[in-house]
């Protein structure tokens, strides 16, 4: 193909329209622009908190006033003033029918292919937990999962109805301080899902939070707690949107997944907030805090990362592998296109002995886009026996984008083996040839080839994702390589 | 070159300081550095900046024998067509040394290769680390950088830092890096015991198999090197250092 066909289909396929940039039209109530302690009273108020949570809250808030935001990341971040934003926004609920859902929510999320009617929906397969700005505004298959025992309900309801779990788990794998963002989260996080799964069950069908920011110059600040019993099992998917729109928002998330014993936690996401313009005109800023916990011996934890969207990526899912022979795995495709940014990877601290890590990441940079995978192994004296083995690749389309892999190895320990392996190049002439050479054309060549190469992290998706998840890949590169 | 923290390409000029070797265009360079205890670690003798022009060779290997504290930053500029770097290395740690390697390679052209090799032991208490940036520059295409830094722990005492990193800014390229800590595999042990090959010597020689490349590498010029080299993994498996 030559450069000027290439050209041609990469504009093609960058002035595609993002499909879920609409903007529901619903009445919103606000708390006032920026950010203080009386913010966050207001937020705790309205949502009718306990003592405990406000304190946690307001703790969190005195050691963000002392940090200071990061920037080592290979990102161009533009300045964020933190008074600017709107921390707080929830649809109004409809006077005469408090107890169902606003029909233009409904529609909202029928759009983007979310079904919140439990009828509708293939029965018994997924059970959505949907956040509207800074509520969750329903919750399905409640029921059916109550049977069993499992918890998953909107946070600020798990605050008030189980509050003994909430207060027992809440910020021990994410503290207050971790980080900026984890910090400013800690203290204006407004809803999330929350999800206990008890001892030796399996949870019979996958759990799912949907996230969607609508309201203008808000900031979406979500927190989600997994947390699984002694054996138990649970599959939780998170999807998300937003609305086209020239200014950069702030999504903050936390997300912590405790797992004890024997417990296996797979966490998938498919992440396509809102990117931007082609001239990078705004975009989602998605400055995320991932954790997971394999605190029990034995337990599993297992990420997967679909990542499309947003302006600009910070996000690092990482697992702390404390107990005795836990393992984790960590599956990302991450794709930057335009003026996007992604500085995004992961890390495996191995502390338990007979600890086993994979790490399998993809990254595939277009356009001026630039796409970083960051990662940390660290092994532990004490992480005897532990092994890791880390694959990043990097796929180059254009030549204006750039690729980069920061990884970062320390093994402290005689037994531990780590083993990382990292390549960049662009699709091989050869294999076009070949393909060509059989009747495939160029377009379709490139859809195999790129299908081929993220594949091995796609397969690891859950059905329902994995669909939505080829889908973007293809709206967002198909054609854009040669 | 690329400034860390920031998401685009800072093009700085080369700097043409004190102490620089240039490859000429054509021009062959090859060095062997040994750094040993007795000459005062030898590291003087290590080029901190190496541009190499059009169509030149460049061959570098630096061997770190037991009892040295090294701290070696390089960076090479590329500047011409055809350069071809090769930049090798092992590292001897038995005791409490502690050995930094700090790697720069900047392909400023098109159509470059460069090659790194490093291998080392880590015992005692020493503590190991390797950091080694690859930067393309934009428009750099047929650009060819491969990096690799494999370690061996044989104590428990001893650590391991390695930070290899590509950065890319253009798209036909071939990049790589590969980075391994490990410990001496117990099925090849058991395969030399069984075979009367007592303990000490089996771990002696699957080291000596696992540095050879690089001891290789040094050829004629590093004559010597592999004795001296023997020696050293003798004194740090037996734990006289």
């Amino acid at each position: 193909m030559d450069r000027q066909e290439e050209n041609n289909i990469i504009r093609d396929v960058t002035s595609r329209e993002y499909s879920g940039g609409f903007v529901t039209d619903v009445e919103q109530e606000f708390v006032p622009k920026g950010l203080n302690e009386d913010t966050i009273r207001m937020i705790s108020s309205m949502k009718d908190e306990p003592r405990w949570m406000l304190d946690f809250r307001l703790d969190a808030f005195g050691r963000w006033k002392k940090m200071k935001q990061p920037d080592w990341a290979h990102l161009d971040m533009p300045p964020i003033d933190y008074q600017d934003i709107i921390y707080y926004a929830a649809p109004k609920k409809n006077a005469d029918r408090p107890k169902e859902i606003d029909p233009k929510l409904a529609e909202t999320f029928e759009k983007l292919g979310i079904p919140l009617h439990e009828r509708e929906a293939l029965a018994g397969v997924v059970a959505v937990d949907a956040v509207f700005d800074s509520v969750s505004v329903k919750t399905t298959f409640r029921k059916a999962l109550e049977e069993k025992g499992i918890i998953f309900c909107p946070f600020s309801e798990a605050v008030r109805e189980h509050g003994d779990l909430v207060r027992k788990y809440l910020a021990t794998v994410v503290p207050p301080g971790d980080n900026f963002f984890a910090a400013l989260n800690s203290a204006v996080f407004s809803d999330g899902s929350f999800c206990y799964i008890p001892k030796g069950v399996r949870c019979p069908m996958e759990l799912s939070s949907y996230f969607r920011i609508n309201a203008s110059g808000t900031g979406q600040f979500e927190r989600t707690l997994i947390i699984a019993d002694e054996g138990s099992y649970v599959s939780y998917m998170e999807g998300c949107t937003a609305p086209m729109r020239d200014e950069r928002q702030l999504h903050a998330a936390v997300v912590e997944i405790v797992a004890e014993k024997d417990a296996d936690v797979k966490y998938s996401t498919v992440q396509n907030w809102y990117p931007g313009d082609e001239e990078g005109r705004g975009g989602i800023l998605n400055l995320v805090t991932k954790r997971g916990l394999c605190k029990g011996a034995g337990s599993h934890i297992s990420w997967t990362q679909v990542e499309t969207g947003s302006a600009i990526t910070w996000k690092y899912p990482s697992t702390i592998l404390k107990g005795d022979d836990t393992s984790s795995e960590f599956y990302s495709v991450a794709v930057t296109n335009n003026r996007q940014q992604a500085d995004t990877g992961t890390k495996m601290l191995h502390v338990g002995r007979n600890t086993r890590s994979r790490i399998v990441s993809k990254g595939i940079s277009a356009g001026h886009s630039q796409n970083s995978y960051r990662g940390l192994v660290s092994m532990a004296r004490t992480a005897e026996n532990a092994r890791n083995h880390s694959r990043c690749d990097s796929l180059l389309i254009g030549p204006d984008c750039g690729a980069h892999t920061f990884p970062v190895i320390r093994n402290s320990c005689r037994t531990a083996v780590v083993e990382h392996e990292a390549t960049a190049s662009k699709i091989s002439e050869d294999q076009l040839f070949y393909c060509n050479q059989r009747g495939i054309g160029t377009e379709d060549a490139v859809g195999l080839i790129v299908n081929g190469y993220a594949g091995e992290v796609l397969s690891r998706l859950p059905m329902e994702f994995a669909v939505e998840a080829r889908k973007l890949l293809q709206v967002s590169l198909e054609g854009s390589v040669g | 070159m690329a400034e860390r923290g920031h998401g685009t390409y800072i093009d700085i000029p080369v700097q043409y300081g004190e102490g620089v070797i240039v490859a000429g265009p054509g021009q062959t360079i090859r060095k062997v550095i040994v750094c040993r205890p007795e000459d005062g670690g030898g590291g003087a003798a290590v080029p901190e900046h190496i541009v190499a022009e059009r169509d030149s060779v460049t061959e570098l290997c630096i061997a770190v024998l037991p009892g040295v504290n090294a701290d070696f930053p390089i960076a090479v500029d590329i500047t011409g067509s055809g350069a071809s770097v090769r930049i090798s290395g092992f590292y001897i740690c038995g005791a409490d040394e502690s050995v930094k390697f700090c790697i720069r390679v900047n392909h400023r052209c098109p159509g470059s290769v460069s090659e790194q090799l490093f291998k080392g032991i880590a015992g005692g208490v020493s503590s190991v680390s390797f950091d080694g940036c690859i930067t393309v520059a934009p428009g750099a295409d047929g650009t060819e950088a491969f990096q690799e830094c494999h370690n061996i722990l044989v104590s428990d005492e001893a650590r391991v830092r390695i930070e290899p990193q590509l950065e890319i800014y253009a798209d036909d390229v071939k990049c790589s890096h590969g980075a391994t800590t490990g410990r001496l595999g117990e099925e090849e042990l058991f395969y030399m015991r069984s075979r009367g090959i007592p303990d000490t010597e089996a771990r002696v020689l699957r080291i000596i198999s696992f540095l050879s490349p690089v001891i290789a590498f040094a050829g004629t010029e590093g004559e010597g090197l592999a004795a001296e080299a023997e020696a050293a993994v003798r004194r740090v498996v037996g734990g006289n250092v």
